[in-house]
This record gives C-alpha cells, sequence and structure tokens, in this order.
C-alpha cells in the first residue's frame, strides 16, 4: 500500500525535470510578439502625449473663455458635454461586458455540474459544452431557425439562467438521443464553430473601430479681417488695399472612436497678412507740423531713429525709410509744410505668421470610401513671425514689424471633410475651413482687428 | 548563473540571437512545466509563448540574486495560473462522485513514464490539477494554494486528496495488474 508521500515523492522525481521540447514556430512567434510589444509601447506614449496636448488645450482655451464674452463660453461647454457624453457611453459599454461575462459564467456554472454527472464525459465532451456556453443566447434563436432546428431548440434552454432542474434531466435524455446521431451533431458543432466565428469577427470590428489617424494638409489660405478702431487712429490710417492670399498647412493627429465622433489636433502653419497703401487723407489738409508718409501721420522718434504709422491691424514700426521712397523736406505745392514728407506709390505688406495647435470635433456624416464629416473646433494660435514689407518699383523689403501683437491668440473653425479611401489605410481629403479669431490680434486700445480665413486643406490621412 | 549575465543584458538591449539562445535554454523545461498545467498541449503552447513574451519583456527587472531558472519558471507557473482563473476557477467545480480508496504499489508508478505521468495529471479536473501542482511542484502550502486560488484551505487539502485519489485510480487502471471494471468520472 502506498502512502501519500510517497505518492507525492513519485510524481516529483519523475516530473521534476521533465523535458520537452516545444514546436520549432514558438520561439518565432515569441520574437515578433515582442516587437509587436515594442510597436504598441511607442503607440501608448504617443496616445498619452496627445491627450495631454489636447487636456492642455483644453484648459487653456477653457480659461480663456471663461474670461470672455458668454457665447464663447457656451461653445466651451458643448465641447465640455460631449466629452461626458463619449466617457459616460464608456462606462456603459463596460458594465455590459461585465454583465455579459456573468451570464456565460453561470451557463457554465451549469453545464459543469452536468458534466461532473455524466460517465463518459471525456475532453471532447468537454469542449463541446464549453462551445456552446460561449455562444450567446441571441445567437441561440438564430440558429434555431437553421434546418436543424430540432436539436438546437433541445440545447436552448441549456443556456438559460434560470433553467430548472426537471429542464436538466429532460435534457440529458434529449442529449443521449442526440448522441445517437453523429452526423447531426457534427453539423450543430460546425454551425456553434461558424458562429463563434462570426463573433469573433464582430468583437474585431467592433475594435477596430477605436483608432488613430495621422494626416498632412496644405492649403491656399484667403485672408480677411474684421477691425474697428478709434476715431482718432482711423483718421490717420493707412487705407487697406486688399487682403493676402496666403498659405497654410500642417500635420494633424485625429482620434476615432466609434462611428461618428472624433477628436482631432496637430500643429498646423498659418500665414496671415493684409497690404495697404495710401491713405484717402487729401495732403491739402495735412496738419501743419506733422511728418507725412503715404499720405498718412508718422510718428518720429528720432532718438530710435524709427517711425510710426498707424494700420488697420495696429500700429506699424519702420526701421529705417524704405527704399525708393522718396524723403522730401518740402514740396512744392506744400511748401508751408515744415516737416517731411514722403509720397510714395509703395505698399505696405503685413505679415503674420501663426503656430496652431487645434482641437476639433469631427462628426461623420458619411463613412464609407466616400466619406463626408463635418468638423468645429476651437485653436490656440502662438505668433511666430510678424514682418513688414515695402512692396514698390525696386522690389520687396523688409523694413519693419507690427507692433502690439498679442504672442496667444484663440480661433474657431467650422468646416466640411470630403474623404475618399485610395486604400483601406491611406485615404486622400479636401475640407473647405473657415477660421475666424476669437480676439483681437492687436493689444492696442484703440485697434480691434480679428481676421477670418478661408482655406481648402488638401492632403492624405493614414489611419492605423 | 554567472554565465547569463552577459546573454541578460544582450536580450534586455534587444538582441534577437540572445533571446533566441536564451530560449533554447530554457524552453524544455519550461515546456515540461507548461504541459503539467494544461488542458492540452496548445493551452501549454499559448502558455509558453506568453510566458517567454513576459520574461523579455520584464528581464530588466530581474535580480541576480536568485537563479534564472526559477524566476522564469515562476513566471511560467503565473501565466498558467491566470490562464487557468480566466477558463475554469470563476466558478465552483466539486467533485461529486464518490471514489472507492483504491490501493496502488509504488512499483506500478516506478515503471511508468513521465509521460504517462504527464498524461494523467492533465486528464485530472482543471482545480484538482492545479492544487496537486503547486503543492507537489511547487512546494507551496495549502495556506499559500488557498491564497493563490482564492478558496479556502479546506477546499485545497480536500482538492489535493481528491487528486491524489483520482491518481491513483488511473494508475490502477491504466497500468495496474488488475484493470478496474468499473469506469469512473473526472
Amino acid at each position: 500500500m502506498m502512502k501519500e508521500k510517497n505518492l507525492d515523492d513519485l510524481f516529483r522525481e519523475k516530473l521534476r525535470n521533465y523535458e520537452q521540447e516545444p514546436p520549432a514556430y514558438l520561439l518565432e512567434n515569441i520574437l515578433n510578439g515582442l516587437a509587436q510589444n515594442r510597436r504598441k509601447k511607442r503607440m501608448i506614449w504617443w496616445k498619452v502625449a496627445g491627450v495631454a496636448a489636447a487636456l492642455l488645450l483644453a484648459f487653456v482655451a477653457g480659461w480663456q473663455f471663461n474670461t470672455n464674452e458668454k457665447d464663447q463660453t457656451a461653445g466651451n461647454a458643448f465641447v465640455k458635454h460631449n466629452i461626458e457624453q463619449k466617457a459616460n457611453e464608456q462606462t456603459v459599454v463596460a458594465s455590459a461586458a461585465k454583465s455579459n461575462e456573468t451570464t456565460i459564467l453561470a451557463q457554465d456554472n451549469n453545464l459543469s455540474q452536468e458534466k461532473e454527472q455524466k460517465s463518459d464525459s471525456g475532453p471532447k465532451a468537454w469542449s463541446k459544452n464549453n462551445a456552446t456556453s460561449i455562444m450567446a443566447e441571441p445567437k441561440l434563436e438564430e440558429l434555431a431557425t437553421e434546418p436543424v432546428n430540432e436539436e438546437i431548440s433541445s440545447l436552448k434552454p441549456r443556456a438559460g439562467l434560470l433553467a430548472s432542474k426537471e429542464d436538466n434531466i429532460s435534457l440529458r435524455e434529449k442529449k443521449k438521443n442526440a448522441r445517437m446521431h453523429n452526423s447531426v451533431e457534427k453539423s450543430i458543432d460546425q454551425q456553434i464553430m461558424e458562429l463563434n466565428q462570426q463573433m469573433i469577427t464582430a468583437e474585431k470590428i467592433n475594435k477596430q473601430k477605436a483608432r488613430w489617424l495621422v494626416g498632412a494638409q496644405v492649403s491656399p489660405e484667403y485672408n480677411g479681417a474684421q477691425s474697428s478702431h478709434s476715431q482718432a487712429y482711423a483718421s490717420n490710417m493707412l487705407k487697406t488695399q486688399a487682403t493676402k492670399l496666403d498659405l497654410a498647412g500642417g500635420v494633424s493627429v485625429e482620434y476615432k472612436k466609434g462611428k461618428r465622433w472624433s477628436v482631432q489636433s496637430g500643429v498646423y502653419y498659418s500665414g496671415i497678412g493684409q497690404t495697404s497703401g495710401n491713405s484717402s487723407r487729401n495732403l491739402s489738409y495735412a496738419n501743419d507740423g506733422a511728418n507725412y508718409l503715404n499720405n498718412t501721420i508718422v510718428k518720429v522718434d528720432a532718438s530710435k531713429n524709427s517711425y510710426t504709422i498707424n494700420s488697420n491691424a495696429g500700429e506699424v514700426e519702420l526701421n529705417s525709410i524704405p527704399a525708393g521712397m522718396v524723403l522730401g523736406a518740402s514740396l512744392d505745392d506744400k511748401n508751408y509744410l515744415a516737416s517731411a514728407v514722403v509720397v510714395s506709390q509703395n505698399t505696405f505688406i503685413q505679415d503674420f505668421d501663426y503656430l496652431e495647435i487645434p482641437l476639433y470635433l469631427r462628426y461623420n456624416l458619411i463613412e464609407s470610401r466616400f466619406g463626408i464629416s463635418m468638423l468645429g473646433g476651437v485653436s490656440s494660435n502662438i505668433l511666430v513671425g510678424n514682418k513688414l514689407y515695402v512692396d514698390g518699383d525696386l522690389g520687396r523689403s523688409l523694413v519693419g514689424k507690427t507692433k502690439d501683437l498679442e504672442t496667444f491668440n484663440y480661433s474657431g473653425t467650422f468646416g466640411l471633410a470630403f474623404k475618399y479611401g485610395l486604400t483601406n489605410k491611406l485615404s486622400l481629403s479636401v475640407e473647405p475651413r473657415f477660421k475666424y479669431f476669437l480676439n483681437s490680434l492687436s493689444s492696442n486700445a484703440n485697434v480691434t482687428y480679428k481676421p477670418y480665413t478661408f482655406g481648402v486643406f488638401t492632403g492624405l490621412t493614414y489611419e492605423f | 548563473m554567472e554565465d547569463f549575465r552577459a546573454l541578460i543584458s544582450d536580450c534586455i538591449a534587444g538582441s534577437r540571437k540572445a533571446q533566441a539562445k536564451l530560449y533554447h535554454q530554457f524552453a524544455p523545461k519550461m515546456f515540461g512545466v507548461c504541459l503539467r498545467y494544461a488542458k492540452d498541449s496548445t493551452e501549454a503552447e499559448d502558455n509558453l509563448q506568453e510566458g517567454f513574451i513576459r520574461v523579455f519583456t520584464n528581464l530588466k527587472s530581474f535580480r541576480h540574486d536568485g537563479s534564472l531558472e526559477g524566476w522564469i519558471r515562476r513566471i511560467m507557473v503565473n501565466v498558467s495560473l491566470e490562464k487557468i482563473r480566466k477558463q475554469y476557477l470563476l466558478y465552483p467545480v466539486e467533485d461529486v462522485s464518490v471514489f472507492d480508496a483504491v490501493n496502488v504499489s509504488d512499483d506500478v508508478i516506478s515503471k511508468m513514464s513521465a509521460d504517462e505521468l504527464l498524461k494523467i495529471i492533465r486528464e485530472l479536473p482543471p482545480r484538482y490539477q492545479l492544487v496537486f501542482n503547486l503543492y507537489v511542484f511547487e512546494g507551496m502550502s495549502h495556506q499559500e494554494i488557498a491564497k493563490e486560488m482564492a478558496i479556502n484551505e479546506g477546499t485545497s487539502k480536500s482538492n489535493l486528496a481528491r487528486a491524489r485519489e483520482i491518481l491513483k485510480k488511473k494508475v490502477q487502471e491504466n497500468f495496474g495488474v488488475v484493470k478496474a471494471k468499473n469506469n469512473f468520472t473526472a
């Protein structure tokens, strides 16, 4: 007779150093798995960075809007509401998944008890039971409509949580009969396998719905501006001749969750500007003792050797009198003027360059190979370039800059997006967008200057 | 032990060659461990694969104060445990069948091959298989097993006893001089 201790020892001795060569393909799987993990880690880093940037942006934007008009706050609240709704959706999904799991477990329990009472249930029978229990109930109902519905409907109550003991007994009898018809059972198994496969596929599709997109776009940008000035300022101001056509472009990162909504950020470069010429002022009414450039009063700061003129977008500061401009101590018909008057046909060009970090919400109207979506949101704009050129017969020369420009500005954007899938991952997009600045570019109290731009952003988007 | 230091640091640096070398060093033995915990060889392969991915991912946290083999083995056991928890242990499997005490002589087991012993361990109901493995091969106490599996100590003890009974019976049935006439359930 053997003691327990001996049995343990015998097993231990024989199996402690037991070795078996695993299949050769495993190593390849492991090494590939490791490479995939590294990629995933990198992706997670990008995701965290993206979310952090978006949150920071939302915070800055929210803070800014709180200090501004109420209608802007309403826009912010809308964004917040949407985010909250999203969070709710996720909670619901999570709890649904949990309850699903519980149901499956309960079913398993039911089956396992039944299994234990059966005398000949080998591994094969177990795996079959298991396969049945994994199936969700709605799928079972679908099955019941198949040609083998008689057998299936006999299996159906097994999945029910509340199946009574009597049911179980009758089921067992039925199952015994079923065992006699091996061919029928086989076809049931096959169908179960097919259904499982379908469910896995459906799950995969669901998973694919949360995804990231990166893209690059360029666009010509047509500029305009809404401006107002104090009367004193406006009476001595260069006349804005035309808005400029500029270039915009950048890279975008988009996070897509679900079928309809996605959040987009990125970095864009955006050029804004305007050209100005002579003011409409008639020099016959020129103020005595004042300096004039392009018929506009010039404030001369002799100590800094700089000249300041009022423009639509705020005062511009010239570091020198531009080449090709005429500097006259007096003009024939205006010889009563003691000061210098400069008259030219030159044009002033003001260029403002911004880096834009957007936070857009997108809503898909049509999602297929050809897709249409709407987008709207806010952007932080950082001033990175501020230049003043004079353009004339002798070409264009850099002469100074526009004064009192804010470093940070906020803009709102809305637009439409048309997308065409070139491949599964790559798509071409054309997006007409309208952007308007929410606050004045100039901090000068006499000037309110809010540009707007219209552009058609064209580019490629890659999805992964 | 000392030999592995260079290999480990190469693995951490991401050298596929070093990773393959480390794998070949331990894979056969670890496959043996995984086979003992799994219900079939496919599951054992899965566990071995996931275990080694975990080994390579966490290799930098391996402190050289213990044996590398022991460390890797622990990871394999953990992976197997997690898999079993997901698959079976979420619901209780209490054996309802009654066994008669079986007498088996030591000789019979001594004559059995490792493969045959492995086979009958794997035929145990999942929870008995797990308790038997943890107690006999990992040297865990019932208290530790109870904690690991979130069951009480009494259950662990009775599971072990039941596992032993089934194993004896299997030995008797398959390899004993007198074959048992009655079938038993597991």
